[in-house]
Parts: structure tokens; sequence; C-alpha cells
């Protein structure tokens, strides 16, 4: 018998999808981040063209090669030193448990790098636990708080991230625990949506004035960053830039999140490979680049995909979804639970349901409890420190003494859309595409 | 009383001489000629009084904890910003976004106060005598917003536990506010909070406390439910 065919236009996927709406009335809502394949320009298509005659290398395993990364040096009294320039993006206590959220601190901590709040305030074992904290100030301002501004190192005004841009946070209700209500001041249960726009500004100038008052607030100390999801990130930068930022983060379309509408995860905003690109030539045009620090965001999984954004122009890399794997994301365990929730190892994206199998996005205790905040801790740091490693093995190979002189000369890209994007030489040729 | 005058200096020397006295053990501070600089007396965390003399731009008072400052002319956008406890009394009027945010405390202006009064509100109380503009309480999520004369469009707009209280007029409710009665208790609350915190003569000319609408959440935005599928599509 002949095999039957599906169609590729209404394949399977589309097909549940379809059934699911006309059963709910409601568009699909999970985490993780994009599941589509990648068919646009990735750090995958650029290779490193480490030292051969017209370049000498560093002995990889022995010579220093310093990853010591220093942010915030536009305007601030005290920019920030971390030994490493991987660092952990904004994840709110709520979408994340207080074990997940601890033993990130915990982890940075000991990595000599930083963490970052998230759309729900701060935590108290989340500041104890950090060497470097990030408070975040989202648009929803759940759980702001003066005195926890003024303990952070650095202050980030989120305009928007990379999964989503140009909407809010999510939290359905399973996650809206008696804590977690209390520290945002909603009802127990709600399913809470986010604000898109800040409550007191709403454009670039009065942001100017913002970030004026985010520098009042905490004395002209600790720098002011921007961080915005990945859309027409050229203007955006100068805009940023403009508003007196610090510091800029850039957020891709392979960025995470614990829940929002899938439709955001695969149809908006541009990948963390272009944004890189556009970010820097931005800078370039306005003459702030290396005086105002760029970090880049979404979808970042080791060192090599860090090395390249660093070579792009990139000063540091925020990860979240590989920091939240060492954790155990998707890990094959408790593969009965995985089952209920209709997912399984490697095919988990199910943190908006709150009933995460290995206790990272949920509220429930017992879950919570398979999360062991040292052991996490532990993790959390091996895998900053072996990604920094991997950034250094690289950064030798190209004879660089400071992962931070990684450029785009170190580069050359394997596809004509990735030429094109990055405006480095095609391998194989000495022409830049689209040019 | 101390004077710092703001006259030729920017808000960030004006909020350092502010702290130099509180420092100092100042207790009441007055700013002359502020010019409606943005950002005067931000982050002020101290029981201390300052008086603004004149007008403030954005965000003044925001981000305070236990303040108590005066607005003697009208106040700009994001007035009184997250403040987590103390007063802000604005004797003219107040631009958008006041009381954004709020935390705790008491926002109290004289005058009218324009678009999105009391977004995203976390706890505490903002009374206006005059008029508020459109989406005034939009995605409130807890506290009192008291309107003494007429609100604008889409008031109340998707809230949680915020609950509000009109003396005049409502343009249009916003999605998911509606109107629910007033108990006696609450009426005795309502008028105790207006004479409290407005002058006698501005309070005379108000409406009776028992006139006042009362404005919450219906609740339909709360959780997802097929069967409200037109409240949710229009849904700001």
């Amino acid at each position: 018998m002949a095999e039957l065919q599906t169609s590729g236009i209404f394949a399977p996927g589309v097909i549940e999808d379809i059934q699911a709406k006309a059963e709910s009335g409601l568009y699909s809502i999970r985490g993780f981040g994009t599941l589509r394949e990648r068919r646009w320009a990735t750090f995958d298509d650029l290779t490193f063209l480490p030292c051969s005659l017209t370049r000498i290398p560093l002995e990889g395993y022995r010579e220093k090669c310093s990853t010591k990364t220093v942010l915030g040096t536009r305007f601030a009294k005290k920019p920030i030193e971390l030994d490493i320039p991987i660092m952990i993006t904004g994840m709110s206590w709520g979408a994340l448990s207080f074990n997940a959220k601890v033993a990130l601190a915990k982890g940075a901590a000991s990595a000599g790098s930083s963490n970052t709040t998230g759309d729900g305030g701060m935590l108290r074992a989340e500041r104890d636990n950090s060497r470097t904290l990030i408070y975040e100030v989202l648009p929803s301002r759940y759980g702001i708080n003066i005195h926890h501004m003024r303990e952070a190192d650095a202050i980030e005004l989120t305009i928007g991230q990379g999964a989503k841009p140009g909407t809010g946070g999510l939290l359905l209700g399973s996650k809206v625990s008696d804590r977690i209500a209390e520290q945002r001041d909603l009802p127990i249960g709600v399913d809470q949506r986010s604000p898109a726009r800040h409550p007191d500004f709403l454009g670039p100038d009065d942001m100017i004035i913002k970030v004026e008052e985010l520098r009042e607030a905490t004395d002209w100390q600790v720098p002011i960053f921007i961080k915005m999801g990945a859309s027409r990130v050229y203007d955006d930068v100068k805009l940023a830039a403009k508003a007196g930022a610090d510091v800029i983060v850039v957020d891709g379309m392979e960025g995470g999140t614990g829940a929002s509408p899938a439709i955001f995860q695969e149809h908006t905003g541009i990948p963390t490979l272009a944004a890189v690109c556009e970010a820097r030539l931005a800078l370039e045009d306005i003459g702030l680049y290396g005086e105002v620090q760029l970090i880049i965001a979404g979808g970042i999984r080791d060192g090599v995909d860090a090395a390249k954004a660093m070579a792009l122009g990139a000063d540091a890399c925020y990860i979240g979804t590989a920091s939240l794997i060492a954790l155990n994301c998707n890990k094959p365990i408790y593969e009965d639970d995985y089952r209920a929730i209709g997912a399984a190892p490697h095919a988990c994206h199910h943190c908006h349901t709150g009933r995460c199998p290995v206790g990272i996005t949920t509220q429930d205790p017992e879950l919570m409890n398979r999360l062991d905040i040292d052991q996490g801790a532990e993790r959390v740091r091996n895998l900053l420190r072996a990604m920094t490693l991997e950034i250094q093995m690289l950064a030798r190979s190209c004879g660089k003494s400071n992962i931070h002189h990684l450029e785009p000369e170190d580069l050359a890209a394997l596809t004509l859309e990735a030429s094109a994007v990055c405006g480095i030489p095609l391998a194989g040729t000495r022409k830049v595409f689209g040019k | 009383m101390a004077e710092i005058d703001a006259a030729g200096r920017s808000a960030r020397e004006v909020n350092a001489a502010i702290r130099k006295l509180i420092a100092e053990s100042s207790t009441d501070i007055t700013v002359l000629n502020p010019a409606a600089r943005h950002n005067l007396a931000v982050a002020i965390l101290h029981g201390v009084h300052i008086r603004i003399a004149g007008s403030a731009g954005y965000y003044c008072g925001g981000l305070g904890d236990g303040a108590s400052i005066e607005i003697e002319g009208s106040a700009g956008w994001g007035l009184a910003e997250s403040m987590l406890s103390g007063t802000v009394v604005v004797h003219g009027n107040a631009g958008s976004g006041a009381a954004a945010a709020l935390r705790n405390g008491s926002v109290i202006v004289y005058g009218d106060a324009a678009a999105r009064l009391g977004v995203s509100m976390k706890g505490g109380e903002v009374i206006v005598a005059g008029n508020c503009g459109y989406m005034a309480g939009f995605m409130a999520q807890k506290g009192t917003l008291i309107v003494c004369g007429d609100a604008g469009d889409a008031f109340a707009d998707s809230m949680y536990a915020t609950v509000c209280y009109v003396g005049g007029k409502i343009a249009s409710l916003g999605t998911d506010a509606v109107l629910s009665a007033l108990d006696p208790a609450e009426i005795e609350r309502l008028e105790a909070s207006l004479s409290a915190h407005l002058p006698p003569a501005v309070r005379r000319s108000k409406p009776a406390a028992a006139d006042f609408k009362k404005v919450i959440a219906g609740r339909k935005l709360w959780n997802f439910d097929k069967r409200e599928w037109r409240t949710w599509q229009e849904a700001l």
C-alpha cells in the first residue's frame, strides 16, 4: 500500500493548532521560545578564522586570555566588573520557582558573573546570594521598591523582550500562588497579563527623563541598562543611546519566555545574529561604539555563540534558557510527570502550566523541592565557566589575549545570507554579499 | 525651615541640596523657583516635608518612601510614581500617569488630572478634586481611586482589585469595569477620606459622598473564558 501523505500546508501541527483554537476560542500560549526550524542566518552560519601564517595564535591551554568584563563606563560612577562576559538574564520569581532564582544567583555569583531580577521584583534571598545583581524596571512595575533598587548594582529599564517584543508578560493563574500574588499585589489565581507600555512614559523623549529619574534615585552610582526586544534595532539602539543608556541590551527573536502567545515567539522580532549586527552599526554611526556597551541575548547556547556575538560587537551576552537547562530543564528524569502535561524530555515547553517536572518553572512546593539549590548553583557555575573556556579557546586561536579583542575579521560567512547580514566575506570568496 | 533656591541649578543639584539638608536633620524644606524642573524630590526616603513653591515637571516625588511633598503649582507626568509611602499634594493640576504604579501612601490633586491617572496602581489612595482624563485606573491592582469631578473615557479598564469612586459623570466605562452600590460604611469612609485630604472649601464644592458612583472590576478578564470572547476581543 502506498504511504499516506500529509499536507505540507495543513501539516499535522497546523491541524492540531486549528482544532485547539476551535475548542478553546483562544490563541495558543506556551513557554520556552521559538520552536521553528531556523532557516534564517544564525551564528551557525559563521566560522572562526584562527591564526595560521597571517596571524600568530596564543597557546590554547596556557597563555593568559583576559575575560574581565566592565559594563557601564559611560556615566555611572560604579561600572560593574565581572570576571566573565556571560550573564544571567532577567527571569521573574513567578515564572521561576524560588529555588531556581536562588540557584541562578548563587551560580552566577560563584562564577563571578551577574544575575537579574525579572518581572516580579526582587527576592531577598536573590540579593543575598548575588555578587552583582541587576534590578529590572519593567512596564508592570510588580514589586517595585526603591530600597531594592538602591541595593542593586545596575538598573535595567526594560522596554521589551526578544520572545515577544511589543507585548507584555503573561503568568497564568496556576502560577499566581498566594506568595506570588502578594509580591505582585494581584488577586490569587488570576491569569496575569502584564502591560506592554510603561505607565509613566511613552516614547523615547520621555524616556530621557525617566533615565534621569532612575539615576537620581540611585545617586548616579550604578549603570542604567536599556533592554529591548529586537525589532527595529538600528533605530531603537540609537534612541536608547540618546536617552542616556550606559548599556544597551538587545534580545533577539530566539529569546525564551515563561509564557506568551505562541505566535509572538514564532513570528515577531528579528534573529539574534541580525540584531547584534544592526546594534553595532547603530552605535558606530552615532560614534558611541565602545562608549555604550552592548549586551546580546536570545538563544545563546554555548561559548561559540557568545564568542561570535562578541566578535560581531557585543561586550557581553545574557543567557536564560541555557541556564535553565543547566538546572535540569528538559532532562530525562521524572518522565511520567513530563507525560502528564503532554510533554517529554527534550520536547518540553510547558513552563506556562506551572507543572514543571524538574522544579524550575513552578510554584508548587513539592515540584520545586526537586531542584536542590546548591546542586543547581554548581551546575550553573560550571556552565558559565565552561562557556567562558570555550570563548577563551577560540580567542586564543585567533591570537587574542583578551576575549574582547575578537573582531569581525576573525569570522567568515558560510552562507550568502550570513555574509549579507554580518557584512563579512563569504568563505571561499573575498566578497561581502549585498554590498 | 530650610530653603533651596533652584534658580540656575539642575535637578541633580537641587536633589543633592535636599539630601544634604535631610542629612543635617532638616525636616521642613522649601524649594523656590522650581520652574517645572523634572525629577524634583525623587526617591526621598525620610519623613520630611518638602514644599515645591511653584510647578514641578515629570516624576516629582517619584520612588519615594515616607516624605510629605506639597507642590504649590502643577505637576508633570508620573507624579509620585511607584511611591511606597508618604503623601504628595498638588495644588494645581497633574499630568498623565499621576500615581502610576503607586504602592502605598496618598496622592492628592486639588485640580484636574490628565490621562492614565492611577495606572497600574498597587495600593494607596488617590484623590482628584477635579476631573480626570481617559483610561484612569487602567490595569489598577489595589488601593482606592477617587475622582470628585468627571472621569474621561475607558475609565477603570482591565482592573484587578482597585476600587474607584467618581463624583461626576463618567464619559465611558472601560472594558470589564462595572458600577457597584456603596454601602453605608463605605460612604462614611469615603467622606472621612475626602474631608481629611481636601481643604474644607474644596470639599464643600464637591458632591456628597453618598452621591459618588463606585466602579470595580467585573472580573471577566481575570481568567480567560471563551464565553466572554467579546470582552477579551475588546480588551485594551
